[in-house]
């Protein structure tokens, strides 16, 4: 596998499928985004939730469609697919906004960023640790997703619109212990 | 989130409480601005009380880190441990962050 991770862009892919996935429905507020994310975060098996990790993930993308998707509209909603085991978390989230466009572009920065890490050129890293668009505001870190496609490592797959997006992640199998009667 | 400042000789430490989350990490952004403005040269991030930090909150610390490497003055982050240590894993940045172990250490590594 290629260790340069990206985002896909395919609505044929797998992590679309939403067979046996819970689902909830969510308005555009910003001011709650944390508690949207802690309904859903609740159903996960505690053995996934690296404390807050799963957590802080989640709400990186429900933020990214209420913020960027929505442009926090209380008119327009955002759905949310999502399903956990011990073995493996996937999220589907779905706004109503035009899409997610500059994902060859944000690729593409991505790219320079990790070229940057590799040749620890920390001088020119600066240019590269916020990915920024003309829509970008003070509060956006601009790094959400850099994480993303790191944590997630079944993919962050965009649909062709780039309106929805699917994660997934796979956790490692915890050994089988001796159950003692 | 509660910021809190102590001073140890010219250094300047401020404590962080809480979660650097997307409705408040700001404040730490414009608390060292305005220590920027009073000509503050020497300062420790102490994140030992933060339990949660997001893109927001190391967006912060980015914007942070960057302004007072171009001024050419001190920064030290103490204490990024548990979630806090593993977020900034997965954006890669350990190394170009300023880190180092706790406050002591930082406030002997800024020592004159």
């Amino acid at each position: 596998m290629s260790d340069i991770k990206s985002i896909l862009q395919e609505s044929q892919h797998p992590l679309f499928s939403r067979e046996s996935m819970f689902s909830k429905e969510f308005p555009s507020d910003y001011r709650q985004i944390r508690y949207f994310t802690l309904m859903i975060v609740q159903k996960a098996p505690p053995e996934i939730k690296e404390i807050n990790l799963l957590e802080q993930q989640i709400s990186e993308i429900i933020k990214n469609a209420v913020k960027h998707g929505n442009h926090s509209d209380p008119q327009k909603k955002i759905r949310v697919w999502y399903s956990f085991s011990t073995e493996e978390a996937r999220l589907i989230v779905e706004d109503e906004g035009d899409g997610f466009t500059a994902i060859d572009e944000w690729n593409a920065f991505n790219k320079e960023r990790l070229a940057c890490l590799a040749q620890e050129d920390y001088i020119k890293l600066a240019d590269y640790v916020s990915y920024r668009t003309e829509k970008s505001d003070d509060n956006d870190g601009g790094n959400a997703m850099f994480a993303a496609v790191e944590y997630w490592n079944e993919g962050v797959v965009f649909d062709d619109k780039g309106s929805c997006v699917a994660v997934g992640k796979r956790f490692p199998k915890k050994r089988p212990g001796i159950e003692l009667s | 989130m509660e910021l809190k400042i102590r001073k140890s000789s010219d250094i300047y430490i401020i404590d962080v409480n809480g979660e650097m989350d997307l409705y408040n990490s700001y404040k730490l952004k414009e608390l060292v601005m305005k220590m920027l403005e009073k000509k503050i040269q020497k300062i420790v991030i102490n994140l030992e009380s933060v339990e949660y930090i997001d893109s927001s909150g190391i967006g912060a610390l980015i914007y942070i880190c960057s302004t007072i490497k171009k001024l050419g003055l001190k920064l030290l982050i103490t204490n990024v441990r548990g979630s806090v240590k593993k977020v900034i894993e997965l954006t890669k940045l350990m190394g170009y962050f300023p880190i180092t172990g706790n406050v002591i250490e930082a406030v002997r590594e800024l020592t004159d």
